[in-house]
C-alpha cells in the first residue's frame, strides 16, 4: 500500500464531510478547477448533491464560450458561486439547460436575486419581448417565426424559472412566495403564448377579445414548480364583429395558445394546459362568451364548479373582459353555501378528507396520503365553506392566506393554525424540491436513499439528511393528521370558554353554525353541554377539553350526535371525579372512541352505562362474549359471597348487565356476529338461571330445615332462548322440570319445587338497577292453566296422553340447559321421539301445521302492521322462516339426525346438506333469517326497547340503517334489501312449507 | 356545493321578474298519474332547502301507511312557466324528488327508479336516450259514462278540410310545448278518426319522462280549452287503432352512439344487438310495466301495426322491436323502436324497466336470435312455433304472472314499487273479471 500524503488524507476526509459521495472524481474534478478550487471547495458541502454540483460545474464551464469570465466570476463573488452550485446540486433539468444555454450563467449574477422579488409585469414583458412581440400592446403579437417564437419562449421561460430556483435555493424565499412567483410566470408564459397564438391566426386575431382565466392552483397563486396549469376562456366580439365569427376565430387562439405550451420542440415544452374545469368540462365549447358563462353558471353548474370557480383570476388576454367574468361569477360563489343540505354535503366534504386511498402508494404520497397537502387543503376548504359566506375575511383563494385569515378571525385556534401552516409549508418544499429535480410532476416521495439524501441535503438536513428527512416528514405528517381533525372541533370549545383573552375567538353564533352544520339538531343545547363539561379550571375540566374534540368528531358521525354529546355529559357527571374515568379516556383511544359512539348510538347500551358507569372501563377489553363456564365461575363465586338469597341475586344480575353491555357494545362495534350475538345471550341467560337456581335452591333448604334439597330440579330453555337465539331484553321462556329423591314425599318435594321456581322468577324480576330477567314459562303443558312445575314422569304422562302436533313443534325448541344434569338428560331422552318422530308427520299433521301457521299468520298479526316489515309475523319474516325448518325438522329428523338441532340456521344448514332442502333455498333462508335478526337487535340497540316492526321514525331508521352499516342517507337503500331478502326467503316458504 | 345553488336563485329570480303568483310542484304516482301541489313562490326558498311535506299515504302508491311523511324536493333545472293560464299573474311549474325525511331518496318515487337505473347504467359508461312518439285520440266531448265517444273528425289520414278543428287543436298544442321548451320533432295524423300523433325529439331518458308527462298534461288542457277532450288510453275502439307510444332508443358512450358500428349488419353494434336481446329476452317480463292496464292488451293483441309476438326485425313493422333504416350521414342515430309500450304507461318506470332489460343483454352477453323477415302477424301458429316466435303475455293477468317470477323486475323497480304495483294490477285484473260488458250482453241477451 501507498502511504497517503497527509494533504490527500485531510482532502478525502473533508470532501466525504462536505457530502461528497465518489471522492476519487470528486478529487480529480476539483483537481480541474484549477484556482478556482480553493474558494469553492467548501460551497459544495451545502449542495444538494455535491458529486452532481462538481459534475455539472465542469460542464457548464466546458459548455460555456467564456470559460474565464465564468471562473472569474466564481472565484470573486461568493453569491454567484453559490447560487449555481445549489442549482447545480439539485435539479438535473436546470444543469442541463444551462449546458444548452451556458450564456445564462451570468443570470445568477444578479446581486439582487437575494432581494428582489421580479414583478410581474416585468416577467411578463421578458415572454413577450422573447418572442418578439410588444409588452405595451393590448394585444401583443410576436413577430418571431413560429417555431423560433415556441423555442424562444421555452428559453426565456427557463431563465426565468433558474432565477427563481437559486432564489429559493440560496435566498431562502419562502414556499408561498415561490409558489406565488411560479404563478406570475405561468400568467406571463399564457400571455406570450397568446401572442404567438395570434401571430399564427393573423388578422382576424383583432376580431375578437379573449380573456384567459387561471383556476386551480395558478388561480390561487400558489402554483408548484411543475404541474398542469388549469385554465377557462372567455370570448367578446370586438366592436362590429358578429358574434359566431368571433368565437370561431377565438376558439382558434385559445386551442393555439394551450398547443404552443404543450408542446414537445427542440427546447422541450413547458406544461400542459388543461381547459377541462370549462362548463360542460370535455364536451363543452373551449369559449365562450361572457352571456354564454353566465348562462351556464345561473342554470346548469354542478356544486362543485363554483367550488373551482373560488380560484378564477384573469392572467392573460383581454384582463377586463377576464375581470368583467370574475364579477359575473364571485356573487354566485358564496351564495351556495348557506342552506340545510349543507350538513351532507359537510358531511361527504368530511368523508373525503377521511378516505385515503389505501396502496402502498399511499404511504409516500405527498398530496393523498393520511396527513398529506389535501387534507390541509380541504380542511381549510371546508372552514371557509362554513363561515365564508358569513365573512368575507375568510375567502382568500391561496390555502395559507385564508389559514391565516381563519386563525386571526378565530375560527381556527391560533395554535393550531400556526402549526398546521407550518407543516403545510414544510411538505409544500418538499414537494418543490421533488419536482425541481427533473422537471418532473411527481407527488411521491422517492425511495432510494441517494434521491432521499439530495433531498434532505436541499431542505437544508446536511447531517444524516436521510434520517433526518423521514423524521421530519413523518413529524409533520403527525401534526396535519391530529390538527386538521381539532381544526374544526376546537374553536367551538373556546367559544364557550369563560377565559378571557385577547384572541379573537368563534363566536357563539358561529359556534351554533358550525355545530349545526356537524349535525347536531340542536346546536344551543350541545353548546351548554360543551359549557358545563369544559368550564372551570379543575382537571376534570382539563382532561375533557383536551379530550373533546375528537368526541365531537366522532359524536358527529354517528346517527344521533346531540345524544352523544348529553350522554358523554351525564356519564361525566356521575364518572368525573373517580381517577381511573379520564385517565382510561384520555390515555386509550380506543375507549373514548368507542364510547362516543356507543353514547351517540344506542339507547340502550346507554341506558345500561347510565344504571352504571364503571361499565366504560370494559371498553377497552376484549368484547368478545365471555364462555359460559367463565360467566357461571364469576357469578357462582360472587353470590357465595353474599349473605341473604336477594342480594346473592343482585350481584348476580349485576354481572349480568355487565355482560350484556359487552355484548351489545360488541354488537355496535361490529365485533361480534349475529349468530353468535344470539348464542351470546343464551348462555349469558344460562349462567344466571344456574347459579340463581342454586342460591335459590339453597336457601329454600335452609328455610325449610333439611339437610338436603328434596327433589332434583332442571330448567328447560326454550323458545327462542332454547334455540340459542335470543335477542335483547327477549323473555327467558322456559319449562321447569323435578324429580324426587327416592323415599322423599311427593307432596313436599312439589311444594318445594314450586316455592323454588317461584322465588326464582321473583328475585329476577325483582325492581333494581339492573335490568330484569322475565321467565315466561307459558310454553309448559296446559299453559298458564297447567302445573308451573311438573315432574319428569308427568310430563311423559302428559304427551303420552294429550298431545298434539303443535306441542312437539314447540318441543323442537326445547334445550335441557340448566339444572341437575342426570335429570336434564332424561327429560331429553323424553322428548327427543316426540319431536323427531321416526316415522316423520303423517299428512294430516303436516296439514295440521299448516293450518296453526295459517292461523297465526292472520290473528297475531297487530291490526294495523305491516305485513312487509313486521319482522317476526311478516312476510318472510322470522315465522315464516322458522316454522319452514321446524316443518323439516318434524318430517325428516327421525331418518336424518342431522337436522336434530334446536337452532334454525344449523336445522336449515342440515336440511341442506341432507339434499331436503336446495342449496339456493337454504342460502335464501339463513340470509333472511340473519338479517331479520339483525334488524330486530339493532332496533333494540337504538331504541332501548324491542319492537318487532321496522322503524316508522325517519331518524330511528336512519340510525339502525347505521348501526347496519349502510352509508349515511341511505335508509331507504336498507328497506329495499329487507323487502328483497323477505321476499326471497317468502318464495321458499311458499314453495317448501305450503307445498 | 349544495342544493342552494344558481339553479335556485335563478328560479327565485324568474319568480320575481315574471310575477309568478303559483308553483306548481309536480310528481308522479307509481301509475303515472301527474300529482301537482301549489305553493306560493315565498315557500318555494324552503322548498328547495327540505322539500315540501305531504301526507305520501294519500298518493297512490307512495307510502307504508306509516311512512306518511315524505317530502317533495323540486328540482329547479325544470323550471317552467305554464304558458295555459292567459293573461295575468302567471304559474309556474317544476318536476320533484320524493325523499324521505333524513335526506334519502324515496324508493316509491318512479323519477328516483329511473334516476337509479340510469346512474346503474352510467356505471359502466353508458346514457340512455329515447324519443317516444306519442298517439292519441281527440273526442268531441269530455267522456259520458255509457255513451260511445265521438272523434273530433271522421277522415283517415287528416285531410286539409276548412272546418277541421283537428287542426287548430294541433297547432295550439305545439305552440304551447314550444312554450314550454319541449321540441316537437315532426307530426302526423294517425290513422283511426280523430287520432293524433306528435313525436317529442331525441334527449336523455329522464328528460323524456318528464316531457312525456308534460306532454299529457299540455295536451289534454288545450283540447279542454278548445271544448274538446284528449286521450292516451290505449285502445277506445274495437275497430280502430290503439294509442302507442312507440319509443326509439339507444345508448351512448360519451358522445359516440354505442349501437353504431360501421360496416356491421344495419350498422348496429354488437352492444346494440345484446341489447334487443335483453329487451327480448325480459319483454314478457316487462310487459305489465310497458303496457300497465286492462286495455292495454286490447290494443296488443288487436293487430295493425301493435305488435304481439317477441321478435325484432330490420324495417319490420309487424316486430315488437324494429330497427329502423340507416342513414349514412346520421352515424349517431342508429336506435332501435321498441313498439309495444303505449302512451298510458308511467314513463319513468317504462323506461327503467327497458334500459334495465337492454344492460341486462349487455351485461350477460346474450345472443340476438335471428331476425323476422316477414309479416309475423301473417305467420301460422305452427311457423310462428318453428321460427321460435313467442307470444307476448296476452292479458295484464299473464303479465302479471311473468312479473310476479321477474327477478329482474323487482331489482329495477325497487321492493317497494315492484310490491305495490303487483298488488294494484292484480286488483285491477280482479275487478275487470267480474264486470258484466256490452259484448256479453249483446251476444248473449237476445239468445239465452
Amino acid at each position: 500500500m501507498t502511504p497517503r500524503t497527509p494533504e490527500t488524507a485531510t482532502g478525502r476526509q473533508a470532501l466525504l464531510r462536505w457530502g461528497f459521495h465518489d471522492v476519487e472524481r470528486a478529487q480529480e474534478g476539483l483537481a480541474s478547477l484549477g484556482e478556482v478550487r480553493e474558494p469553492v471547495v467548501a460551497m459544495f458541502g451545502k449542495a444538494a448533491d455535491p458529486d452532481l454540483a462538481l459534475a455539472g460545474l465542469l460542464r457548464v464551464i466546458e459548455a460555456s464560450g467564456e470559460p474565464d469570465a465564468l471562473r472569474t466570476a466564481l472565484i470573486e463573488d461568493e453569491g454567484t458561486a453559490m447560487r449555481l452550485l445549489l442549482v447545480l446540486g439539485a435539479s438535473q433539468a436546470l444543469t442541463d439547460h444551462l449546458v444548452r444555454h451556458p450564456e445564462q450563467w451570468r443570470e445568477l449574477c444578479d446581486p439582487a436575486l437575494g432581494s428582489t422579488r421580479p414583478a410581474a409585469y416585468a416577467v411578463r414583458a421578458g415572454l413577450l419581448e422573447a418572442v418578439g412581440a410588444d409588452p405595451h400592446d393590448d394585444a401583443p403579437v410576436a413577430t418571431l417565426p413560429e417555431r423560433a417564437a415556441a423555442d424562444a419562449l421555452r428559453v426565456e421561460y427557463r431563465r426565468h424559472l433558474l432565477r427563481l430556483a437559486a432564489r429559493d435555493l440560496a435566498h431562502h424565499v419562502s414556499v408561498d412566495d415561490a409558489a406565488a412567483e411560479l404563478s406570475d410566470l405561468a400568467a406571463g408564459t399564457l400571455d406570450a403564448a397568446l401572442a404567438v397564438a395570434r401571430a399564427r391566426v393573423g388578422e382576424a386575431a383583432l376580431t375578437t377579445r379573449l380573456a384567459v382565466l387561471a383556476m386551480g392552483k395558478c388561480g390561487a397563486h400558489e402554483l408548484n414548480y411543475v404541474s398542469d396549469v388549469d385554465v377557462i376562456f372567455v370570448a367578446e366580439p370586438a366592436e362590429g364583429v358578429d358574434e359566431a365569427p368571433a368565437l370561431r376565430v377565438a376558439t382558434q387562439l385559445a386551442s393555439a395558445m394551450m398547443q404552443v405550451c404543450s408542446d414537445q420542440t427542440a427546447e422541450g415544452t413547458i406544461w400542459p394546459v388543461d381547459a377541462n374545469l370549462r362548463p360542460e368540462g370535455r364536451q363543452g365549447p373551449l369559449v365562450r362568451t361572457l352571456a354564454s358563462h353566465r348562462g351556464y353558471y345561473e342554470r346548469w353548474a354542478k356544486p362543485w364548479e363554483f367550488q373551482a370557480l373560488l380560484k378564477a383570476r384573469p392572467v392573460a388576454g383581454d384582463l377586463a373582459l377576464g375581470r368583467a367574468f370574475v364579477e359575473v361569477v364571485e356573487p354566485m360563489v358564496w351564495s351556495v353555501a348557506e342552506h340545510d343540505g349543507f350538513v351532507t354535503d359537510v358531511q361527504a366534504m368530511r368523508r373525503r378528507v377521511i378516505d385515503h386511498i389505501p396502496s402502498h402508494e399511499a404511504e409516500r404520497q405527498l398530496k393523498l396520503g393520511s396527513g398529506g397537502l389535501r387534507d390541509v387543503e380541504f380542511a381549510v376548504q371546508l372552514l371557509q365553506l362554513v363561515h365564508g359566506r358569513a365573512d368575507p375575511r375568510v375567502r382568500p383563494p391561496t390555502t395559507l392566506s385564508a389559514l391565516a385569515e381563519l386563525t386571526r378571525a378565530g375560527y381556527v385556534g391560533r395554535e393550531d393554525g400556526d402549526a398546521l401552516g407550518e407543516a403545510y409549508a414544510w411538505l409544500r418544499t418538499l414537494e418543490h424540491r421533488m419536482q425541481l429535480w427533473q422537471l418532473r410532476r411527481t407527488h411521491v416521495v422517492p425511495e432510494q436513499q441517494d434521491a432521499l439524501r439530495r433531498l434532505g441535503r436541499s431542505l437544508g438536513y446536511l447531517k444524516d439528511p436521510v434520517l433526518s428527512l423521514d423524521e421530519a416528514w413523518d413529524h409533520h405528517r403527525r401534526e396535519v393528521r391530529r390538527l386538521h381533525e381539532k381544526l374544526f372541533y376546537r374553536p367551538l370549545l373556546e367559544a364557550v370558554a369563560r377565559i378571557p383573552g385577547e384572541e379573537a375567538r368563534l363566536s357563539p353564533e358561529a359556534a351554533r353554525q358550525r355545530l349545526a352544520a356537524l349535525g347536531y339538531q340542536d346546536p344551543s343545547a350541545a353548546l351548554r353541554h360543551l359549557e358545563a363539561l369544559t368550564s372551570g379550571v379543575s382537571r376534570t375540566a382539563a382532561v375533557q377539553r383536551a379530550l373533546l374534540p375528537a368526541m365531537l368528531e366522532w359524536f358527529a358521525d354517528a346517527p344521533d350526535p346531540d345524544a352523544g354529546l348529553f350522554g358523554f355529559r351525564r356519564i361525566s357527571e356521575s364518572l368525573g371525579r373517580t381517577p381511573w374515568y379520564l385517565k382510561t379516556l384520555r390515555d386509550e383511544g380506543e375507549v373514548a372512541q368507542r364510547l362516543a359512539l356507543l353514547l351517540a348510538t344506542s339507547r340502550y347500551a346507554t341506558d345500561l352505562l347510565e344504571r352504571e358507569p364503571e361499565g366504560v372501563r370494559l371498553l377497552g377489553e376484549d368484547l368478545a362474549p365471555q364462555p359460559a363456564s367463565a360467566m357461571l365461575g364469576e357469578m357462582r363465586s360472587l353470590a357465595g359471597r353474599q349473605g341473604s338469597a336477594e342480594d346473592a341475586v343482585r350481584a348476580i344480575r349485576g354481572i349480568r348487565r355487565r355482560e350484556l353491555f359487552r355484548i351489545s357494545s360488541g354488537d355496535l362495534l361490529g365485533l361480534v356476529d349475529v349468530a353468535d350475538v344470539g348464542a351470546a345471550l343464551s348462555r349469558l341467560t344460562d349462567a344466571t338461571l344456574e347459579s340463581t337456581l342454586e342460591v335459590v335452591e339453597r336457601a329454600e333448604t335452609a328455610a325449610r330445615g333439611l339437610d338436603a334439597p328434596p327433589t332434583r330440579m332442571a330448567v328447560i330453555a326454550m323458545g327462542r332462548y332454547g334455540g340459542f337465539e335470543l335477542a335483547y331484553a327477549s323473555d327467558a321462556d322456559v319449562m321447569f322440570v323435578h324429580e324426587p329423591h327416592e323415599g322423599v314425599d311427593p307432596q313436599l318435594a312439589a311444594s318445594y319445587a314450586l316455592a323454588v321456581a317461584n322465588e326464582l322468577r321473583r328475585l329476577l324480576a325483582l325492581p333494581g338497577t339492573d335490568p330484569a330477567l322475565d321467565i315466561d314459562a307459558d310454553l309448559r303443558p296446559e299453559g298458564r292453566q297447567g302445573a308451573l312445575v311438573r315432574t319428569l314422569d308427568s310430563y311423559a304422562a302428559y304427551y303420552a296422553k294429550w298431545s298434539e302436533v303443535w306441542e312437539f313443534q314447540a318441543l323442537l325448541r326445547a334445550d335441557a340447559v340448566v339444572g341437575d344434569p342426570e335429570l336434564r338428560r332424561r327429560f331429553t331422552a323424553l322428548v327427543d321421539p316426540l319431536r323427531f318422530p321416526a316415522e316423520g308427520l303423517s299428512e294430516g299433521d303436516i296439514r295440521e301445521v299448516r293450518r296453526i301457521k295459517a292461523r297465526v299468520d292472520n290473528e297475531r298479526l297487530p291490526r294495523g302492521a305491516d305485513p312487509h316489515t313486521h319482522l317476526k309475523l311478516g312476510r318472510g319474516g322470522l315465522a315464516d322462516i322458522e316454522w319452514t325448518a321446524q316443518l323439516l325438522q318434524m318430517q325428516h329428523a327421525g331418518a336424518h339426525p342431522g337436522l336434530r338441532s334446536t337452532r334454525t340456521v344449523e336445522a336449515l344448514t342440515a336440511a341442506g346438506v341432507e339434499g331436503l332442502l336446495a342449496p339456493l333455498d337454504v342460502e335464501a333462508l339463513v340470509l333472511a333469517w340473519r338479517t331479520v335478526s339483525r334488524v330486530r337487535n339493532a332496533i333494540t340497540l337504538v331504541r332501548g326497547k324491542p319492537s318487532d316492526q321496522l322503524p316508522r321514525d325517519a331518524r330511528e331508521r336512519a340510525a339502525v340503517s347505521s348501526v347496519l352499516g349502510y352509508p349515511p342517507g341511505s335508509s331507504d337503500v336498507m328497506v329495499n334489501d329487507y323487502l328483497r331478502t323477505t321476499r326471497r326467503a317468502h318464495d321458499v316458504v311458499e314453495r317448501v312449507f305450503w307445498g | 356545493m349544495g342544493r342552494m345553488g344558481k339553479q335556485e336563485d335563478f328560479v327565485l329570480r324568474a319568480l320575481e321578474e315574471r310575477d309568478v303568483r303559483f308553483v306548481r310542484l309536480w310528481f308522479t304516482d307509481v301509475l303515472g298519474f301527474l300529482k301537482s301541489v301549489a305553493v306560493a313562490p315565498a315557500e318555494l326558498e324552503g322548498a328547495f332547502d327540505e322539500g315540501i311535506g305531504f301526507d305520501g299515504s294519500a298518493i297512490e302508491g307512495f307510502a307504508r301507511v306509516y311512512e306518511a311523511d315524505m317530502l317533495a324536493r323540486p328540482d329547479p333545472s325544470t323550471f317552467q312557466i305554464l304558458p295555459w293560464r292567459g293573461e295575468g299573474p302567471a304559474t309556474a311549474r317544476m318536476f320533484c324528488d320524493i325523499v324521505m325525511p333524513d335526506g334519502s331518496p324515496s324508493y316509491a318515487d318512479p323519477r328516483h327508479v329511473l334516476k337509479r337505473t340510469l346512474s346503474k347504467a352510467a356505471d359502466q359508461g353508458f346514457t340512455f336516450y329515447t324519443h317516444p312518439e306519442i298517439e292519441f285520440y281527440v273526442f268531441k266531448d269530455s267522456p259520458q259514462p255509457g255513451a260511445d265517444p265521438v272523434p273530433v273528425d271522421r277522415s283517415g289520414y287528416f285531410d286539409h278540410t276548412a272546418q277541421s278543428q283537428g287542426a287548430d287543436f294541433r297547432r295550439d298544442a305545439i305552440t304551447m310545448l314550444e312554450a314550454m321548451g319541449i321540441s316537437v320533432e315532426f307530426s302526423h295524423h294517425e290513422g283511426g278518426p280523430g287520432q293524433q300523433e306528435i313525436d317529442l325529439r331525441y334527449a336523455d331518458a329522464l328528460t323524456t319522462a318528464d316531457n312525456v308527462m308534460t306532454f299529457r298534461t299540455v295536451v289534454r288542457e288545450v283540447a279542454l280549452s278548445q271544448g274538446l277532450w284528449a286521450s292516451f288510453m290505449p285502445k277506445p275502439f274495437t275497430t280502430h287503432p290503439g294509442s302507442g307510444m312507440h319509443t326509439h332508443v339507444s345508448l351512448f358512450e360519451g358522445d359516440r352512439n354505442a349501437f353504431f358500428e360501421a360496416g356491421a349488419e344495419y350498422q348496429l353494434s354488437k352492444t346494440g344487438r345484446q341489447f334487443i336481446a335483453g329487451v327480448l329476452t325480459h319483454a314478457a317480463e316487462i310487459t305489465c310495466v310497458t303496457n300497465q292496464w286492462v286495455n292495454s292488451f286490447k290494443r296488443l293483441m288487436g293487430g295493425g301495426e301493435a305488435p304481439a309476438y317477441i321478435c325484432w326485425g330490420h324495417n319490420n313493422r309487424s316486430a315488437m322491436v324494429r330497427v329502423p333504416m340507416y342513414k349514412p350521414s346520421k352515424v349517431n342515430s342508429t336506435r332501435i323502436e321498441l313498439r309495444t309500450i303505449d302512451a298510458a304507461c308511467n314513463p319513468y318506470l317504462a323506461f327503467a324497466v327497458i334500459l334495465a332489460a337492454g344492460m341486462k343483454g349487455i351485461e350477460e352477453g346474450y345472443e340476438l336470435p335471428p331476425g323476422a323477415e316477414d309479416d309475423v302477424w301473417s305467420l301460422t301458429e305452427r311457423e310462428r312455433q318453428a321460427l321460435g316466435i313467442e307470444p307476448l303475455p296476452r292479458s295484464l293477468q299473464d303479465a302479471i304472472g311473468v312479473a310476479e317470477r321477474s327477478e329482474l323486475l323487482a331489482e329495477t323497480l325497487g321492493e317497494h314499487v315492484y310490491d305495490f304495483f303487483l298488488r294494484n294490477k292484480r286488483q285491477e285484473w280482479t275487478e275487470y273479471r267480474i264486470q258484466v260488458s256490452a259484448f256479453e250482453r249483446d251476444r248473449m241477451l237476445p239468445v239465452l
